[in-house]
């Protein structure tokens, strides 16, 4: 692979990481698994001049499954993700995304905080912290700070981090008992890059679905909330109709990418699909559970 | 920048641009080239290798990050002159053509092997908390990420199969001794 | 006996050891340098002025090397009548185009310092499209080829239906896992050696040697194996090492030269995409009156290939099918994209597809089952065909696990004819010879005149039609449609029927060395080159057979010109069958030799001496091998041999489009199921089973893998693999990760592959049949497949799908909606 020139450090702390970083001004780069990075920089699309590698230090790599809320280190790795028992009971939207990414050699070195730093819009993490409301820890030279998912991600691979910044930790609120989720994903291949994917999660209230939250990837040039096809929800008996409208509601609402790989309007209509699809799926797993 | 790599048990010191990626430092420095490079992105799958047991892309990484590891290549699989049993099966399946991501299918199939040990669940495992159960379908999923062009998918499918077969067939035994 | 045997590739134990050394593979001498291409931005227009300084000043590089400096031609076109640059001297054709040659001690500082170069250009309108081509008339030869007979336009006028319509069919990148390479090292007194990842090393040492104008004897070029090839090493391994020569030759130092991936998609040809129109008259049977085909295809920058390959997809357009009054016209249309270039099967599966289509196209207006009108359309088959073959006797199934080590035991398929003795003396010519040439039977003779001599397609289509339980899951698929309103199902049965030779006559010919040593080890080399296919393997059968000794007494070597001079390239499917033949030639000698020699000592019959059993039998004698050998160089008599071979019996004048081109006919069927979403078009193979005609296998287990690659590769051509360039030329699709090529998981999840237990007809190699392109070409019942899915999705009365292909998911859903829409 063809790598612009770099300096390569491997700091042992995030006071020397972030002293690094700060030093280079914006030409630093950090690097955990690297899987998003080096094809990047080989395709000169990124050019730091100082790697700051974060393997040295120590409390990155943490699964925490507490009362309140959920806590992964930023150098959590998708096989960690998909190993975790714990995490497949309290959050199992997570998991069940992080199923569709890449390849297993990937899924192997590729971390948690990489994926988020790097904000590909067809990236599964970063849209189920969107959807969660998931609380990003930061920590700058100046001290860390705690920034939600939707307001990390500021476009196309595109983030509100400062230069001197390294994400050390997502925390995700405590699901309440009985949240329905909601996951699918259209790729060419499995593994490969989303051209459109749908997650989605609500509660029950009663006989009406509360709390919905929608979320698109892939199909737009962000993660994000879908409010027409959460207000479509919220309020209503889980059926058909319900979910049919919130389909074309969300189909309707995004502004839908065009690119190589599809055309806009075939996007917009996987969206649609791929929603109705997997909201019908979260009913059917809570029936199967229930049997 | 001077390093140390562990490859197959062999720790040597090398004098490394930082650039390098590791596969570049098996292939170029340390004369290793059993690991092919197919598209050096990360998506082929030929210069699979083991790190610390687990399957990644020597493309994908740096061989500066690797100071403290256990790197396998396909030559640290087993001596020449007597292959392993899943190199055998892919010898008496006629598990390739050009053989060019053979060694990374190999390397592959090790890693994911283990992982199927370990209760790893794939996309299309049935049910994400029991023991993984190797079938075709499983194995074509979990090699997914290493691409021949020849397309000897049957043939590797089925030495991957028989090799857990043997695994299998062995590993009670040895529980019960 | 060693043929007809499932034995491993020659290199297998290399290969899963990672011993198997290729081009990038081979240890360099210290000082050896890097090369690297600066490409072409733009599509189209001329360079005025390249600015280099910044690229010789930049670190590591030792020379900058442009068109002006060149010791010897600038050419490295494969086509005697088209010129085709190394480094471009001002004309810019397609963006990718190498401008100059950057040489470095590195590969990385070769790479970083091309990209420094300041080039200014007078940038022109490209043409890229087929449209625009026409529009502009831009084509090569003066105008269309026209092959045909009899008056289709009157027939089609005549014919109670019309049918008609048109496919876009997309091209294919080779996307061989190993790169195109090339090193060279120069020698004393000039000379130079190149290893080359190159399907036709004759062809790199003839253009390397114009390249330092030096004569060819002072060239000598070595392939041991390829990491695949598929055609896309034919020619276009020839500016690789022509750079590499030419930086050889002025630095003095080992030059080598790799393409990155992305430039291999960006400077290398692909597969020719196609537009075929077609009009078809057919009566209420959907048999076929009258068809008029026109085929544009696209050929890129330069020549190349493309004539032939056009050539090609016209002598199948009828794939199995009688046509009896037919036109087929050939646009064969220049652009300013990458050279379009050889791709297994030649323009084959392009011109195969689109009788294909008309055959699905007829069916579907006319509501007939597909299956009956391909057969209603077929050619006569003729009772000799089975009278002069064997008559088959079923074919042996691929059993699961389909294990070498059981079919070597002979527990499966490994048996050939029992009446033909292959160690006998001469046994491959008691055969009995041809009549004399056949008179015209109805409805067996092809657009361009070739008898087809051994239809056996109607044959293999009813045992697969039995096998694959094709007509109960057709009736199933259909059920299962009317009641499911999401996903589709479709199957497809469609043929293949390949034509065998190199279609420019005096390419079908090939060269052998064989030496036999005193201890009764042999070392064989041919013109053929080995690049996964299995061919060193099948050729070391075919000598260890003829000296009636194992197989691995045979030493495999590495295809170099100084052995075997003067041969074609490793393609068009002859390997085997021509340098099979040129080694038994070869060893024929050899060991006519010794059986004169032993059978002078027994004063016996040399017509007697068998070589059987690693021994050589003389009456109620027999000696070791090696001591006849031994023997035999003691009483002075030559122990080396060179064979040739030439394929008999074709003549072809591709002007008039008339004659035999082909020697004969490969076979094949194959069904296929599929599925779709019909909602998302998202689509899968459920199913595929596939007969094919080998003749007598050489080696079944090899042929299996071919066919079953063959396929696959099939399908990723026409369901997944599309290339895509911007409005400016520039080639979108240049990486794995937007490139989609068939993963493990593509494969179809039941997927029964049996040969075909016949011969050939025509005195082959063994009797066996090429099988190195005819298998792609099985790929085409998964696109009909899904067709018959889409199909599903309409009412009485709904328009015929017409899925262009790559059927992707988003052409599939756009098919659905077409057909729902109506």
């Amino acid at each position: 692979m063809k790598l612009p020139a770099f300096d390569y450090a491997c700091p042992e702390t995030l006071d020397e990481a972030t002293a690094l970083l700060a030093e280079a001004g914006g030409d630093a780069k950090v690097i955990a698994g690297g899987q998003s990075l080096l094809p990047f920089m080989a395709f000169r699309l990124a050019a730091p001049s100082l790697l700051v590698d974060l393997r040295k230090i120590a409390g990155l790599d943490g699964i925490e499954v507490a009362d309140g809320e959920i806590r992964l280190g930023a150098m959590v790795r998708w096989r960690d993700i998909l190993d975790s028992a714990a995490l497949a009971r309290a959050l199992p939207l997570l998991p069940a995304a992080i199923g569709h990414v890449a390849h297993y050699q990937i899924r192997n070195r590729g971390t948690l905080g990489g994926s988020l730093a790097h904000a590909d819009p067809a990236s599964e993490f970063p849209c189920i912290a969107v959807l969660c409301g998931a609380s990003v820890d930061v920590v700058g030279a100046g001290g860390h700070r705690t920034i939600p998912a939707d307001e990390l991600i500021a476009g196309p691979m595109e983030t509100t981090l400062e230069d001197d910044e390294i994400i050390v930790a997502v925390r995700f609120p405590r699901w309440p008992e009985g949240r329905r989720w909601a996951f699918d994903e259209f790729a060419l291949r499995h593994g490969d890059l989303a051209i459109a994917a749908v997650a989605a999660a609500y509660d029950m209230d009663g006989p009406h679905i509360a709390h919905a939250r929608v979320a698109v990837m892939g199909a737009t040039d962000t993660p994000q909330r879908v409010p027409p096809a959460e207000d479509a929800l919220n309020g209503r008996a889980p059926d058909d109709d319900t979910f049919g409208a919130a389909a074309a509601a969300a189909s309707a609402a995004i502004e839908p990418t065009e690119d190589l790989h599809a055309g806009a309007a075939y996007r917009r209509a996987l969206v649609g699909t791929l929603l109705r699809r997997a909201l019908a799926e979260s009913c059917a797993r809570e029936r199967e559970a229930a049997e | 920048m001077e390093i140390t790599l562990t490859v197959n048990g062999r720790a040597q010191a090398l004098e490394l641009d930082p650039r390098t990626t590791l596969l570049d430092a098996l292939r170029d420095h340390l004369q290793l080239t059993g690991t092919k490079k197919g598209c050096d992105h990360g998506q082929c799958g030929a210069c699979t290798i083991l790190l610390n047991g687990r399957r990644i892309n020597a493309c994908l990484t740096l061989a500066a990050m690797h100071e403290a590891d256990e790197i396998a290549t396909i030559e640290g699989l087993a001596p020449p002159d007597d292959p392993g049993a899943l190199q055998a099966a892919f010898l008496h399946h006629d598990g390739f053509q050009c053989g060019y991501c053979t060694p990374g299918q190999i390397v592959s199939a090790t890693g994911m092997l283990e992982e199927a040990r370990a209760g790893w669940p794939s996309h299309v495992s049935p049910n994400l908390e029991a023991e993984v159960a190797l079938d075709r379908s499983e194995v074509a999923e979990r090699m997914s990420g290493n691409l021949c062009r020849c397309a000897a998918y049957t043939g590797i499918v089925e030495a991957i199969l028989e090799t857990a077969e043997q695994e299998r067939d062995v590993e009670p035994r040895e529980a019960a001794e | 006996m060693t043929v007809a045997k499932p034995l491993p590739h020659d290199a297998a134990m290399r290969h899963v050891t990672g011993e198997a050394r290729y081009v990038d593979d081979i240890p360099v001498p210290a000082g050896t340098l890097h090369l690297a291409f600066g490409l072409s931005q733009i599509a189209s227009g001329r360079w005025t002025e390249m600015d280099l300084d910044a690229v010789r000043a930049a670190p590591g590089v030792v020379a900058v090397i442009t068109a002006a400096d060149l010791p010897g031609h600038n050419d490295v076109s494969p086509a005697p009548t088209f010129h085709e640059e190394l480094l471009s001297s001002h004309e810019i054709h397609y963006a990718g185009q190498p401008l100059f040659l950057v040489v470095a001690d590195s590969h990385l500082a070769a790479r970083k310092a091309a990209r420094l170069a300041q080039v200014t250009a007078e940038e022109t309108e490209p043409v890229l499209t087929i449209e625009q081509a026409l529009a502009r008339d831009w084509r090569f030869e003066e105008g269309p080829r026209v092959y045909g007979r009899g008056d289709p336009e009157a027939a089609i006028a005549g014919a109670a239906h019309l049918v008609d319509g048109s496919i876009e069919i997309g091209g294919q990148e080779h996307f061989y896992l190993e790169g195109q390479a090339a090193l060279a090292l120069p020698q004393e007194g000039g000379d130079m050696v190149v290893h080359s990842s190159s399907q036709h090393p004759t062809e790199i040492q003839h253009k390397v040697a114009e390249a330092l104008a030096v004569p060819m004897n002072a060239v000598r070029v070595e392939v041991r194996r390829m990491g695949g090839g598929f055609g896309g090493k034919e020619s276009q391994g020839n500016a690789l090492a022509c750079a590499c020569a030419v930086a050889a030759r002025l630095t003095g130092r080992p030059c080598k030269m790799r393409y990155d991936r992305d430039d291999d998609f960006v400077i290398t040809g692909k597969r020719h995409d196609f537009r075929i129109d077609y009009r078809a008259g057919v009566d209420d049977e959907g048999r076929i009156l009258g068809l008029i085909f026109e085929q544009f295809c696209r050929c890129g920058w330069s020549q190349d290939l493309s004539l032939p390959v056009a050539d090609r997809a016209m002598l199948h357009a009828d794939n199995a099918y009688w046509l009896p009054a037919v036109r087929i016209v050939s646009h064969r249309l220049r652009t300013n994209t990458q050279s379009a270039t050889a791709f297994r099967g030649f323009g084959g599966p392009q011109g195969m597809l689109g009788i294909e289509r008309v055959m699905d196209h007829v069916a579907h207006a006319l509501g007939r089952d597909p299956l009956e009108v391909r057969r209603t359309n077929f050619y006569a088959a003729r009772a000799e065909a089975a009278q002069g073959g064997q008559p088959p006797v079923g074919p042996f199934r691929a059993a699961s696990p389909r294990s070498i080590s059981a079919k070597m035991r002979g527990e499966e398929g490994a048996a050939a004819d029992p009446s033909l003795d292959l160690t006998s003396r001469g046994a491959a010519q008691a055969v009995a010879p041809q009549p004399a040439p056949r008179s015209e039977v109805p409805g067996s003779t092809t657009p361009y005149g070739q008898v087809v001599e051994d239809f056996i397609l109607p044959d293999m289509v009813a045992r697969l039609v039995e096998s694959s339980d094709y007509r109960a899951r057709r009736a199933a698929i259909a059920e299962w449609n009317a009641a499911e309103p999401i996903c589709k199902r479709g199957i497809a049965l469609t043929p293949v029927k390949f034509g065998i030779s190199f279609t420019l006559t005096h390419l079908n010919q090939a060269g052998a060395l064989v030496h036999v040593y005193t201890d009764g080890s042999i070392h064989m080399n041919h013109g053929g080159t080995e690049m996964g296919q299995g061919l060193f393997q099948k050729v070391a059968q075919v000598a260890a057979d003829r000296f009636g000794v194992e197989v691995e007494r045979v030493k495999i070597t590495a295809t170099d010109t100084g052995k075997v001079p003067n041969t074609s390239a490793t393609a068009a499917s002859s390997g085997s069958d021509l340098n099979g033949m040129a080694v038994k030639a070869a060893c024929d000698e050899i060991r006519d030799r010794l059986a004169t020699f032993v059978a002078e000592r027994q004063q016996a019959d040399p017509a007697t001496v068998r070589f059987e059993g690693g021994r050589v039998h003389v009456g109620a004698q027999s000696y070791p091998f090696e001591d006849v050998a031994r023997d035999a160089w003691m009483a002075r008599i030559s122990l080396s041999a060179t064979g040739f071979y030439r394929t008999p019996k074709v003549e072809w004048d591709r002007i008039r489009g008339q004659g035999r081109p082909f020697y004969y006919f490969a076979y094949g069927v194959a069904v296929t199921e599929a599925a779709i979403d019909t909602l998302t078009g998202e689509n899968r193979l459920l199913r595929a089973d596939i007969l094919h005609d080998c003749g007598t296998s050489l080696n079944p287990a090899l042929d299996l893998g071919q066919i079953e690659g063959g396929y696959i590769q099939g399908t990723g051509w026409l369901t997944m693999e599309e290339l895509v360039w911007d409005t400016r030329g520039r080639l979108r699709t240049h990486a794995p990760s937007t490139y989609k090529i068939p993963a493990c998981s593509d494969a179809p999840p039941v997927f029964n592959v049996a040969l075909w237990d016949g011969r050939n007809r025509e005195e082959t190699i063994y009797r066996s049949k090429a099988v190195g392109e005819p298998p792609l070409m099985l790929g085409i019942s998964a696109l009909m497949a899904l067709s018959d899915a889409v199909a599903a999705c309409g009412g009485p009365g709904a328009p015929y799908p017409a899925l262009d292909a790559p059927a992707t998911p988003e052409r599939v859903l756009a098919a659905v909606e077409r057909v729902r829409s109506a």
